[in-house]
């Protein structure tokens, strides 16, 4: 409960009286109380003084910053799962929960973050990542920033880190960045003062994939626990795949992967997940399978012989698909080879599968991201003000 | 310096250590010039002369100055990151006072002029000496041999292509068939070509983790093994260096017992780090050949205490800052080795039970006997390389008081012991440690 309402109640008065000897609405006394809204000065000075110093600002400043109730995740940024706690995760999946909860029975635009913005770096292709972070913020009444970055220019000119610190001193919040580079969003965390979110790095990780698909398998199957998860396709390109078998394990589930040899990374078994070359092995007693992109350059040359038999042995149809569950789910991250690692028929199928949905479901999770990060970079803001 | 008597100095009080003769006793030794002039118990019985130089040790280890013989300087093509007098001054502050430095410069040292240009850069340091190794293959591009014969004329004190390696198997041994008609030392850094191409780290669960692509040690594996098929058929001289794996190891000591001149050396970032090191995208750590795993790691230290490794080099690549401050894969290879290379070293010692003078032996005379040069031991009329150690005094490795132009090094706020208290070469006295006594 917030101090000024312990107090009201302490005294047996009602906000509304409250609210007149203070000389504001009822309204305005809410949204003090919510944390949506801190009190100026010349009304601070008035609670002060009301309430003999029972209520200061500190207690303003702390109920905004614990507007994320749940909020278990304390990071300064979002880079990988790897080392999350599975309450962290389950902190950013709730409130995506909550968020589609709230857009669905009133799709208004928040206004929460008005005049925060998020910057896009993108140095590689995408489409529905970076639209869905843009969406995101947008949301939140966030300003947004597009820098698509060709990586051949980037080459010719500015160092990274020049042009992250360049970024940097325009103060934005968010930090979206993806890199054909593993790492690089590590190597820019340490050098700025925003919010780190990591949309893809090189063969690494890409946590608000994993996120997402998770919120999707969720919300189906009302658990990720006890799960039996197949993950399918080229695993050793992926970093879809590194994300999804980390998160997933973190979470409970028993993820099962299936590849070619020469498309399956070493040291899966370390992180516990169980290796298959034989798809239809792999497939038994699962309640969700993940197909993975089967990037076009691995088609020729060494990795595997063709499309063709790639897609008899690794692609799944329906005779495959019967090897799981009656009920299992099909999932792609997209966009879609139809024919090569998925038969076109069945991804359109929208009874067994989650391919559109894991799209919409990618601005809720991404707005979770936004705001638990926000609420941290303002949570540190308060520590250094306190400190002082 | 005054310019005392004859230029001598003498050093008394010094336990003198010299794995050539296998002396390892106090003692004093006395320079004259350029040389070595006398060595021996209690030289000065009644006293050192008052117009000499006198250094007392004050029981402090007297051996032969170190011989590095895998250093890459830079100089010329990329001063920025470290040039002939910096490496000079970075050798001298780790008792080293010769050194062999690579050919991958820009341009290579694959011509006459190039050598002839490192001799004149290293007369007019006039620090420690340095013999330039020049490439087997023109512009080190694995196609045409160079001019063997007429660079080893002209100084080139071996052959390597540095770290890359040959991907013809005829090539390699048309060079090493070649390198017999003047017995010349063919040095390689063992990588297969193609499976090492583009890797940035180890092969193996750690890279997968971090989505980096891998160099297998299978590809260092497969390279000394087509090198020592092709000595076995050509003959002459190999040595390898920066061996990492403990395959490698076995092959090797398999060709020797079985007769063939062949040589291997490591350096000390392989067998004190494991590939843990570059976990949280470390490029500091990032070197080539890669860092292992911890089996790996433990194998080749011990194949130094079992004396299956014959000398350590410092492999010593000084990378500046901005080619270290790159996401990982773009990042430079190496770290700047030379002024740790005694302290790391000293882990053989004081934790493996290695005997003091064994050590030595892989940093001087071992190296010399290779190279085949007057260096490496306490010997009368000998040139008068030498340096002072402290190998007791706990030292914290400090990356700002290193003397090398790029400070690239994973040592920095490591407590080691071993301190090189005065560096000398040819009788002058090049390093003086500022915090003695």
């Amino acid at each position: 409960m917030h101090a000024l309402d312990k107090w009201i109640k302490e005294k047996s008065i009602s906000r509304t009286q409250l609210a007149k000897t203070l000389d504001i609405s009822l309204a305005t006394l809410s949204r003090y109380l919510s944390g949506d809204r801190i009190p100026k000065q010349s009304i601070m000075q008035k609670i002060i003084a009301t309430t003999d110093g029972n209520v200061n600002p500190s207690n303003f400043y702390a109920t905004k910053i614990q507007n994320i109730a749940y909020n278990k995740y304390n990071q300064d940024h979002l880079l990988g799962i790897e080392g999350l706690e599975s309450s962290e995760i389950s902190s950013l999946l709730d409130r995506a929960d909550d968020i589609i909860k709230d857009n669905r029975i009133e799709p208004i635009i928040n206004h929460k973050y008005k005049g925060r913005t998020l910057v896009n770096l993108f140095f590689e292709d995408s489409t529905r990542t970076k639209t869905s972070f843009e969406l995101a913020a947008k949301r939140l009444g966030m300003d947004v920033i597009n820098m698509q970055i060709e990586t051949s220019s980037i080459r010719k000119g500015e160092s990274l880190l020049d042009t992250a610190m360049t970024l940097n001193a325009m103060k934005p919040d968010i930090l979206v960045i993806r890199h054909s580079l593993s790492g690089t969003p590590h190597l820019l965390a340490n050098k700025v003062n925003c919010a780190v979110i990591n949309a893809g790095d090189g063969q690494h990780e890409h946590p608000t994939q994993a996120l997402l698909d998770a919120l999707a398998i969720r919300r189906r199957k009302k658990k990720i626990s006890g799960l039996e998860i197949a993950i399918c396709g080229d695993i050793a390109h992926s970093r879809v795949a590194r994300s999804n078998i980390k998160l997933l394990i973190t979470m409970g589930a028993k993820v099962k992967v299936i590849a070619p040899t020469t498309l399956m990374p070493l040291g899966l078994e370390e992180y516990g997940a169980k290796t298959y070359t034989n798809m239809k092995e792999g497939l038994k007693n699962t309640d969700i399978v993940m197909i993975l992109r089967l990037q076009h350059e691995r088609m020729q040359g060494a990795h595997i012989p063709s499309a063709k038999e790639y897609f008899k042995f690794y692609g799944l149809d329906r005779a495959k698909l019967s090897f799981a569950k009656e009920n299992a789910l099909v999932m792609h991250p997209g966009p879609i080879n139809r024919g090569v690692e998925i038969d076109s028929e069945l991804a359109d199928d929208i009874n067994r599968t989650l391919i559109l949905e894991q799209v919409e479901l990618g601005v809720a999770i991404r707005m979770s991201v936004i705001e638990h990060l926000i609420n941290n970079l303002d949570n540190k803001k308060f520590d250094i003000i306190n400190e002082k | 310096m005054k310019n005392d008597l004859k230029n001598n100095i003498a050093f008394t009080n010094a336990r003198l250590i010299d794995p050539h003769s296998g002396l390892d006793e106090l003692g004093d030794l006395i320079t004259e010039g350029k040389q070595i002039k006398a060595i021996g118990k209690n030289l000065f019985p009644d006293g050192t002369p008052e117009n000499i130089l006198t250094i007392d040790c004050k029981g402090n280890v007297l051996c032969p100055g170190f011989i590095d013989i895998n250093t890459h300087l830079r100089e010329p093509g990329e001063e920025h990151k470290e040039n002939i007098n910096t490496a000079s001054a970075s050798a001298l502050a780790g008792g080293i006072t010769s050194l062999v430095c690579m050919p991958d410069t820009q341009p290579v040292i694959d011509q006459i002029p190039i050598i002839e240009f490192i001799k004149k850069r290293a007369r007019e340091t006039n620090g420690v000496k340095i013999f330039p190794a020049a490439s087997i293959t023109k512009n080190i591009e694995g196609k045409q041999l160079t001019e063997m014969g007429l660079l080893m004329e002209a100084g080139a004190i071996l052959f390597t292509d540095a770290n890359k390696t040959i991907k013809s198997t005829k090539v390699m041994k048309q060079a090493l068939t070649y390198a017999k008609n003047f017995n010349l030392l063919i040095m390689v850094s063992p990588q297969d070509y193609d499976l090492s191409l583009n890797g940035v780290m180890n092969g193996g669960a750690l890279a997968s983790k971090l989505g980096l692509p891998g160099i297998s040690k299978v590809a260092e594996i497969i390279q000394v093994e087509r090198d020592l098929r092709l000595l076995e058929n050509t003959g002459g001289r190999l040595h390898f260096s920066n061996i990492t794996t403990h395959e490698s190891i076995l092959a090797i000591e398999k060709a020797k017992n079985s007769g063939l001149k062949v040589t291997c050396s490591t350096a000390p970032h392989y067998f004190t780090l494991n590939e843990r090191a570059v976990d949280e995208w470390k490029t500091f750590a990032k070197v080539f050949p890669p860092l292992r795993e911890e089996n790996d790691r433990e194998a080749i230290y011990n194949a130094l205490l079992e004396n299956q490794i014959d000398i350590i080099s410092s492999h010593h690549s000084p990378q500046d800052q901005d080619s270290k401050r790159l996401p990982f894969e773009q990042a430079e290879f190496g770290i700047s080795g030379m002024e740790t290379l005694l302290p790391i070293s000293l882990d053989l010692h004081f934790n493996g039970n290695m005997k003091l003078i064994d050590l030595i032996d892989k940093l001087t005379n071992q190296p010399a006997e290779l190279l085949n040069i007057n260096a490496g031991k306490l010997k009368i009329n000998s040139p008068a390389d030498l340096t002072v150690i402290d190998i007791n005094n706990s030292n914290i490795i400090n990356l700002e008081d290193m003397k090398s132009k790029s400070k690239n090094s994973l040592f920095d706020q490591y407590n080691y012991k071993g301190k090189i208290l005065y560096t000398i070469v040819d009788g002058r006295i090049v390093f003086e440690s500022s915090k003695l006594k």
